[in-house]
């Protein structure tokens, strides 16, 4: 086996510039390939994390309906127990008590829907990035009483309202006994989300003071869990929902709150395997090409194998190795510059912001960290190694079946 | 006791509608240990010949047996294995594998063989000596002389002591001093070794080594005349051939 390992090696470097060719466009579609899953993992931890980190949280604990139908009605009283429940978990990292409602903004120039957030904000802080996403050169700062009578609001908001920090605006809402209460507010800041359709949707003020307004009292609508990490929902959620015991609530992760989020995740995952088909088309023909060139060159040669006493399965192998060689040498030095280049951008990042607007649309930040996992790697290897095995088997079997004195004669 | 006994054999090819007939019943036994040389025009069917011999091509009608075994109804890996196990080949234009070195292009043959490694080297450096070749044994066929390239060859074909080596005007390439040391070589090895080599030639130099002389003219055997008997005739040429290596 080592021997025709050797023949296969060996046969590979008769040509020198033909088998670069074919290991460089072997190694650029391996980089080509594992820069695409970095970047669109880089694009899909950016969309999750921005949702995660300002909207959704990893867990959400809601009484039950309030997910399906976001009422005010449908609060709970945040007991003693959930907070030491909580507290206890190892895997919980920070907890934000909400209330969140629908309400309208007006001011003098414009009205508008959105969905008011009441936090807590040193446990907003904490729990969510709404803090960093404070714009303190536009002249504000992010809440700091749960009782003020404060408003925060996105920059594009409060540009299609036409109102700056300290301005005034009326917030109505329609409070648990369904009557309409208007308040006046403050605009305490601005900020900006990487996701647009937030910012255009959502404002926060204090918690206390919108359970004042609505007449909620101390309850709440939903406690946003954030976790250790995001791909351990599922076990912190079975152990929530075995601890807190109570029938009336619903734990939820973020898949189960972002079924189009992870719908989208699914679908790009889709996309690279269309990818992966370009290039099993174009390597496949360019290992098939040079092999069967070879062959077609070593033609006299493989009759001597043939006539000593190769057998046909041999030389069908000592073509398979040749193959094989050629692939691991490109899909070795593919991955060798692949996760080099990654690491690079890992840090430095790649700069999307003259495609600002459409990034923000898509909720991911004009500047992506590509990354690859483990098992992209061995994606890659696996599509390379079996393109170029089924890439070789035409041109091995032709080889395999030339016939020893047809070949003998041939010069 | 025969390694090749051939009865009635024709081979007929078709060519562009016209059918040629490259041997018209030929029947010839060899036993074993003889050094025989099949000489005769080009064209007269003498490579056709050795070719059914060695299992490489098929004939039209006859019977051949090689090393006791029936040729005419074995598979194409049977023949191979047959190839590997009894015979030996060297070619005229030497055929060994470029990418291998002159021990690895010998020790292929064990290797297919399914010799162990270790084994497989102590033969085939062994036999790289036997042949003059044991400084030359890390050099590819590219950086070795045409005769020493035949060495090669035939420390191939007789590496796993075959029954019977077939060589198709193995002298051809080479000149008379190298041709010559070379059939030494061959006959030293039929002698000792008791290996059967059958060659086809034209090469009058090789007719004069060979102990038994079949001729061959347009596909018929003409005549076969035996000679001195290997013993007496490896002894007079291996003499002959230090005195020409002095």
């Amino acid at each position: 086996m080592k021997t025709f390992i050797l023949l296969g090696w060996r046969n590979l470097w008769r040509q020198k510039r033909r088998s670069l060719v074919v290991i460089v466009s072997i190694t650029l579609g391996v980089l080509m390939m594992l820069f695409a899953l970095g970047l669109m993992n880089g694009l899909i931890a950016q969309m999750l994390d921005n949702s995660i980190s300002t909207k959704l949280g990893h867990i959400a604990i809601h009484k039950n309906g309030y997910f399906e139908n976001m009422k005010l009605e449908t609060n709970f009283l945040p007991d003693p127990r959930i907070e030491e429940v909580l507290r206890k978990d190892k895997d919980v990292v920070a907890t934000a008590p909400r209330v969140k409602t629908f309400a309208m903004i007006r001011t003098s120039e414009a009205s508008r829907g959105v969905i008011v957030f009441g936090v807590y904000p040193e446990k907003e802080k904490k729990a969510s990035k709404i803090n960093e996403y404070t714009l303190p050169d536009e002249g504000g700062t992010f809440l700091s009483d749960p009782n003020a009578m404060e408003i925060l609001m996105s920059k594009s908001l409060a540009e299609k309202l036409d109102v700056y920090v300290g301005d005034k605006i009326v917030l109505i809402i329609q409070d648990s006994k369904n009557e309409m209460a208007g308040v006046g507010l403050t605009v305490k800041g601005f900020f900006q989300t990487p996701v647009q359709e937030y910012d255009n949707s959502v404002v926060y003020m204090g918690i206390t003071r919108l359970q004042t307004i609505t007449g909620l009292g101390d309850n709440i609508s939903e406690i946003m869990v954030i976790a250790t990490d995001k791909e351990i929902v599922d076990d912190v959620k079975t152990r929530l929902i075995k601890n807190i015991r109570n029938a009336a609530l619903e734990v939820m992760t973020w898949k189960d709150m972002a079924p189009n989020l992870v719908s989208a995740i699914g679908l790009i995952d889709k996309m690279l395997y269309v990818y992966y088909a370009i290039f099993f088309i174009t390597v496949v023909f360019s290992i098939a090409n040079t092999l069967i060139m070879s062959i077609m060159e070593r033609f006299h040669e493989i009759g001597v194998m043939k006539s000593i006493g190769t057998r046909p399965s041999q030389v069908f192998f000592i073509i398979m190795f040749e193959a094989l060689n050629l692939g691991i040498v490109g899909l070795a030095s593919g991955i060798l510059f692949g996760v080099g280049l990654i690491a690079v951008l890992s840090f430095t990042g790649i700069d999307f912001s003259i495609f600002m607007d459409a990034m923000r649309q898509w909720g991911a930040g004009s500047i992506v960290y590509p990354f690859v996992y483990a098992k992209d790697i061995l994606v890659t290897l696996l599509v390379v190694e079996c393109t170029t095995i089924i890439a070789a088997i035409y041109p091995a079997f032709k080889a395999a079946r030339i016939k020893p004195l047809e070949a003998l004669h041939y010069i | 006791m025969a390694i090749i006994s051939i009865n009635n054999l024709v081979k007929n090819y078709d060519g562009e509608g016209l059918e040629v007939q490259a041997l018209r019943g030929v029947d010839l036994t060899v036993e074993r240990g003889e050094f025989t040389a099949i000489a005769g025009p080009s064209g007269s069917g003498k490579t056709t010949l050795l070719n059914l011999i060695g299992g490489l091509d098929q004939p039209t009608a006859g019977n051949l047996t090689v090393a006791g075994k029936e040729l005419n109804n074995m598979s194409a890996r049977e023949l191979s294995d047959m190839r590997l196990h009894n015979i030996g080949f060297i070619f005229q234009a030497y055929n060994l594998i470029p990418v291998l070195t002159a021990l690895e292009n010998v020790e292929y043959i064990l290797l297919l063989q399914g010799v162990d490694k270790a084994e497989r080297r102590r033969r085939s450096t062994e036999i790289l000596k036997e042949v003059g070749l044991a400084k030359e044994i890390n050099r590819r066929p590219k950086e070795l002389s045409g005769g020493q390239q035949q060495r090669v060859a035939v420390a191939r074909a007789i590496v796993s002591e075959p029954e019977l080596v077939l060589a198709d005007e193995p002298t051809a390439n080479l000149d008379q001093k190298t041709g010559s040391g070379l059939l030494d070589l061959m006959h030293d090895l039929n002698h000792r070794k008791n290996i059967t080599f059958l060659f086809s030639t034209h090469d009058r130099m090789v007719m004069d080594y060979a102990e038994r002389l079949i001729r061959l003219t347009d596909g018929s055997i003409i005549s076969d005349e035996r000679k001195k008997s290997s013993r007496e005739s490896g002894e007079r040429k291996k003499s002959g051939s230090r005195k020409s290596k002095k």
